[in-house]
């Protein structure tokens, strides 16, 4: 019944795949290898593993989780290799706006205009690179979680939906992979959570979901204000399209132009409308609530990707959405940005000052990170914008080290409290080395990844700002008071002997395991590549800012 | 004599019962045949009938002792379920490429029913719904053939396996004749034949003390709407000698104050059908006494019945002057009707721990969504919005993809409950609680048919929902970039608020959906559930129907988008 079921979803889809729309014979590196592969392959392994028996699957967790591993290794070699031109002739400097390397076009639904459209830029490029990354380092440090079966096949799962998200070119495909990333990150949560997972799952969920329906309407509405047209892409019934390519170059009619279609109200109007999806998703301060309780419950692999990857999917799609279609708006709203994003900073940071619970903490340091996001978008300068891209990748990778030393910290101590392990770097001098790593590297250490992003940000906002840029500079005093207040509490106080956390009962704490090991070491290494050599990866983003600027904001005329 | 409506290029007109009426109806003959035998195979026996005043018997076969083999208590429901699913392959395959031939029936003048893509749309949900029912009943309600003990339970169920059947029969039979009418006397008499038959099956499990007590209540509720409705239809007739659907529309433009208020009565009798506020109230009791099938028809099939009514006053024979003042008083009326609808079914579903009284208030919220598509239609047709009629036969489109996939997730739903039912009663969250441990198949699926109604793409729920949404806003917008210099936020037509208001709504809706999954997912199973589910192979192959249709409408839902909008082309709104 299970394979007849398999059999007739996956007759159904190639039922209309290949109906191919473009000439372009090229091999299509992104709808299958990217993102159908890690989907299907996930999918097929849940079913397998949920028809066993509790005892055999313990024993079929190890060669699932290996297989996993091995299926996640294998977007990750593609998008690498598409990184260094070693497959196939992709140019991701010279992209002007609205270009996209290795596009391929399939109708979808013909009548409303909906297509599998999908393709890379320098925006969203690096952020498939992170989460191809991410999969198996994040497998690979939650290595002995329990249930494994069906543990790793969830977190690859989201990885080819988040995947999905960062490379659809078609509305409809994007706010598809945007809630399909929901369903496996609610499922870690309630399966794998803490204590309160319940709560927190449903929470999440519900929250973002409410944000997204609003987004979705904006969407909607938009796309019945735009020109009708006819052609591939175009409904067969509607005369419109989902299609963002075709929407971005239609996108100079709803400014000033020979013929305006939309007047500046509806303009800022459908921008809040879409903004307020993205603002949830990132999170920025009235809207972050859900997120220290999803971080807090979430199992490590779970908050690993949703800190490394799932927030910045509020940021890419701002800047791929509604700062693409509606730059006047941008100037409209670009104060409410500026002081959404530095109250963000400072809440965050505030907030983190008075936290207990190490990964609440880490939670909401997040929180004050993503502000300089908002920032980064809300100065107006092409620095900005690459600095918040490079904000993106940069927290993508720190953020799941941090979250991985957490991870740890819970597992071995069986507690989360800073108060609970003192003199760490006795006990467990792995744990305490990278601790201190993740720690400074968020709190933004030259030559490390974050440092970057943040300098860069602050010579973006002077121009703009002036001498508020103080406030975001205290506020960098103040995340390196949180963060060295709680190393120093749980690394080195408590004398010679440490005091072990009382949650152990008087056994010796352990130091972190192989697999742990492994995963932050790499995540280390690239923390420490990307700080001393940030080109590798702002280089692109460079280029696609100021093709961005010089496509949206020059040719809108401002 | 024929009507003018005969007249036309295309129209083919005939007689009933003529050969051609045989030809066209095929399908519905087969029902009919169908019923019919469901009351005599049973009943086939030794009998004998003596000549009177004479000693010969003649063998009659009518009665006494059953034949063993038509006398199985599984033979109805095979009989029933074969013959469901050959009308419907037989009005699929006729359907499916949309070159269907129009049908008009013909009698004295009148037209009595017209066969076109709109009617056979509606016969191919109304078919699959109680084929998918009467499947999943026979695992549902078992039929055995008794081997030494006999429970009281199984006689019962033994006993009125005919029973069951013909009522489905009969209620499919009666929701074709909705869906062909054209005459508001048959599409009346289409209604009650269907609600009649649907007042027994709820109370068909009548020594519960909630059937019985449902069956009552939906009875008593049912037939004062049904009354009130016919006073309508009554008050209609008097104000212009007819009830033919083309010449009141055609009659209506200059009706006096009496005719408004005849339609408005007509209106509850629809309302109660398709369980709007504030004629909702029996729905929750009424599936939460039924067996599940059986709800998951109301749900379904029994709301899509509702519709048509709607569509069919509200659209058809429009209900204000183009243009006029009082228009806008109606489209307000129906507008916060919707919205009322809407929110008060998914508060209601949020306080509700019985998951059938939880399905019962999320199909209210569900046809809340569809009164906003119909008064964003309404804002067309009444002339609040400038828009070439394309864009009402979106919104139509979409009102009708919703109303079929419906029958994909909701039943499918149902059906799980079922499943549930059959080890015991359904009627609390917790008999869902394991659910996806103790069978990870069924947890999933219910978990996605959850996901579905609460419109989370990729499921056609998700498609469906989006469709209704689309064609609120693509009419509230209409064709304001043609006319206007630059379009601002206040031109846009109010009925975009309906659409603001159904999202929000399915925010809140979530919330009790996933709480379902959560207890499936999360839970221990309760004491005595702890076993395996039952077998069951039909009514899991059902599921397993509805699941697979419930993904792949959702992923490629564009013949059936097509099929939709090929049957509100022919309601011919312009």
């Amino acid at each position: 019944m299970l394979v007849g079921g398999l059999l007739i979803i996956v007759a159904g889809l190639m039922a209309f795949f290949p109906s191919l729309s473009d000439s372009n014979d090229s091999v299509d590196w992104i709808s299958l290898p990217l993102v159908g592969f890690p989907i299907l392959v996930s999918c097929i392994l849940l079913a397998f593993a949920s028809q066993e028996t509790r005892a055999r699957k313990q024993v079929i967790a190890g060669p699932i989780r290996l297989f996993t591993l091995c299926a996640s290794l294998i977007p990750l070699g593609i998008s690498t290799a598409l990184f260094f031109d070693w497959l196939i002739l992709v140019n991701w400097e010279n992209l002007s706006y609205n270009q996209y390397e290795l596009e391929k076009e399939y109708v979808w639904i013909e009548t409303i205009g909906v297509s599998w459209h999908v393709g890379m830029d320098g925006l969203s490029f690096p952020m498939v690179w992170l989460t191809t990354f991410l999969v198996p380092i994040t497998i690979i440090t939650t290595w002995n979680e329990k249930d494994g079966a069906t543990y790793h096949p969830l977190l690859l799962m989201m990885g080819g939906a988040l995947i999905g998200v960062f490379v659809a070119l078609d509305l409809f495909l994007f706010y598809v992979f945007w809630e399909l990333t929901l369903i496996p990150m609610f499922f870690l949560i309630l399966k794998w959570g803490g204590k309160d997972r319940r709560y927190a799952a449903q929470k999440f969920f519900i929250y973002t979901f409410c944000a997204s329906v609003i987004m979705l309407l904006g969407l909607i509405t938009l796309y019945f204000l735009q020109p009708e047209g006819s052609g591939p892409g175009y409904g067969t019934v509607t005369n419109r399209t989902f299609d963002m390519k075709e929407l971005f170059a239609n996108a100079a009619f709803y400014n000033e132009g020979d013929k305006v279609f939309l007047g500046k109200d509806m303009q800022n109007i459908l921008f809040a409308m879409l903004m307020i999806g993205f603002l949830v998703k990132l999170p920025a301060v009235p809207f972050h609530t859900w997120l220290p309780d999803a971080h807090v419950q979430a199992p490590t692999g779970g908050s690993m990707l949703l800190a490394g990857v799932m927030l910045k999917m509020g940021a890419y799609g701002m800047l791929r959405i509604p700062i693409a279609i509606f730059p006047d708006a941008v100037i409209y709203y670009q104060d409410v940005i500026m002081a959404i994003g530095l109250i963000s900073l400072v809440w965050g940071a505030i907030v983190c000052l008075g936290q207990t619970n190490l990964k609440k903490m880490v939670a909401y340091s997040s929180v004050s990170h993503m502000g300089v996001i908002l920032l980064g978008i809300a100065s107006m300068q092409p620095i900005g914008y690459a600095a918040a891209l490079f904000m993106m990748f940069a927290h993508g990778i720190i953020s799941p080290m941090l979250f991985a030393v957490c991870g740890a910290f819970k597992h071995h101590y069986h507690s989360m409290e800073i108060g609970a392990m003192r003199g760490m770097a006795k006990w467990s001098p792995y744990l305490a080395v990278y601790m201190m790593f993740a720690w400074m590297a968020s709190l933004g250490l030259p030559l490390l990844a974050g440092f970057v992003a943040e300098l860069m940000v602050m010579i973006a906002f002077w121009p703009e700002y002036g001498w508020w840029i103080l406030l975001p500079g205290a506020v960098l005093a103040i995340t390196a008071a949180y963060y060295l207040w709680s190393m120093q509490r749980t690394i080195f106080e408590g004398g010679d002997e440490g005091q072990p956390p009382e949650s152990l009962h008087g056994e010796t704490p352990p130091d972190i395991t192989l697999s742990e090991n492994i995963g932050m070491i790499i995540l280390a290494i690239f923390t420490v590549i990307f700080g001393i050599l940030p080109f590798i990866a702002l280089g692109m983003m460079d280029d696609w800012t100021v093709a961005f600027f010089e496509g949206v904001f020059k040719a809108g005329g401002i | 004599m024929l009507p003018a409506a005969c007249d036309g290029p295309g129209m083919n007109c005939v007689e009933v019962f003529s050969t051609d009426f045989w030809q066209a109806f095929a399908p519905e003959a087969i029902l009919i045949i169908g019923l019919l035998l469901l009351f005599i195979i049973p009943n086939l026996g030794n009998s004998k009938f003596r000549i009177p005043l004479t000693k010969t018997h003649v063998p009659w076969f009518f009665g006494g002792k059953r034949v063993k083999a038509t006398g199985s208590p599984a033979l109805p429901g095979m009989l029933a379920t074969a013959t469901l699913f050959t009308a419907l392959g037989m009005m699929v395959i006729e359907s499916i490429d949309g070159k269907m031939d129009t049908t008009t029936v013909v009698s004295g003048g009148i037209i009595i029913i017209k066969m076109d893509n709109f009617s056979r749309f509606f016969e191919i949900l109304f078919l699959a719904a109680v084929l998918l029912a009467s499947m999943a009943s026979l695992d549902r309600i078992p039929a055995h053939t008794f081997h030494g003990k006999k429970s009281l339970e199984e006689m019962y169920d033994n006993r009125r396996q005919a029973d069951f059947y013909i009522l489905m029969l009969t209620t499919a039979i009666g929701m074709c004749i909705v869906a062909l009418a054209q005459d508001l006397f048959v599409l009346f008499v289409g209604l009650e034949l269907a609600s009649l038959a649907t007042y027994v099956l709820v109370g068909f499990h009548k020594e519960t003390k909630s059937g019985a007590e449902s069956g009552v209540k939906y009875f008593i509720v049912g037939s004062v709407a049904s009354g009130v409705g016919l006073y309508g239809l009554s008050l209609l007739y008097l104000e212009f000698g007819t009830l033919q659907l083309t010449e009141i529309a055609a009659n209506w433009v200059d009706s006096s104050i009496l005719g408004t208020i005849a339609l408005g009565l007509v209106l509850v009798g629809f309302g109660f059908k398709v369980s709007a506020a504030p004629f909702h109230f029996a729905a929750p009791d009424a599936y939460a006494g039924a067996n599940s099938p059986v709800a998951g028809v109301l749900a379904t099939a029994s709301k899509a019945m509702g519709m048509i009514g709607l569509i069919r006053v509200l659209l058809i024979i429009a209900l204000p002057e183009s243009g006029a003042q009082e228009s806008a008083i109606w489209l307000y009326a129906l507008g916060t009707l919707s919205v009322i609808t809407m929110t008060w079914g998914n508060v209601a579903a949020l306080g509700s721990t019985n998951p059938k009284r939880m399905l019962a208030y999320s199909s209210v919220a569900h046809a809340g969504y569809m009164l906003a598509a119909l008064t964003a239609v309404g804002a067309w047709k009444w002339g609040e919005v400038e828009a070439p009629s394309d864009y009402a036969e979106a919104i139509v489109a979409a009102v009708l993809f919703h109303l079929f996939v419906l029958v994909a997730f909701k039943l499918g739903a149902f059906l799980v409950l079922g499943l549930l039912e059959m080890e015991g009663g359904a009627s609390r969250l917790s008999a869902l609680s394991g659910l996806a441990r103790r069978d990870p198949l069924i947890g999933t699926a219910m978990f996605i048919f959850m996901l579905a109604l609460a419109g989370v793409p990729p499921l056609a729920g998700f498609v469906s929902k989006f469709l209704v949404v689309a064609g609120i806003v693509s009419n509230s917008v209409g064709e304001l970039w043609v006319t206007t210099e630059s379009v601002s936020f206040s031109d846009i037509h109010w009925v975009w608020w309906l659409a603001l208001a159904m999202f929000i709504n399915s925010a809140i809706s979530v919330f009790y959906y996933l709480r379902i999954g959560v207890v499936m997912f999360l839970d221990v199973p309760e004491e005595g559930r702890r076993k395996p589910l039952p077998y069951g192979a039909s009514i899991r192959m059902a599921i397993w129907i509805c699941l697979v249709a419930t993904v792949l409408l959702g992923l490629s839902g564009d013949t059936l988008i097509r099929m939709c909008y090929r049957a509100a082309e022919s309601l011919n709104l312009a």
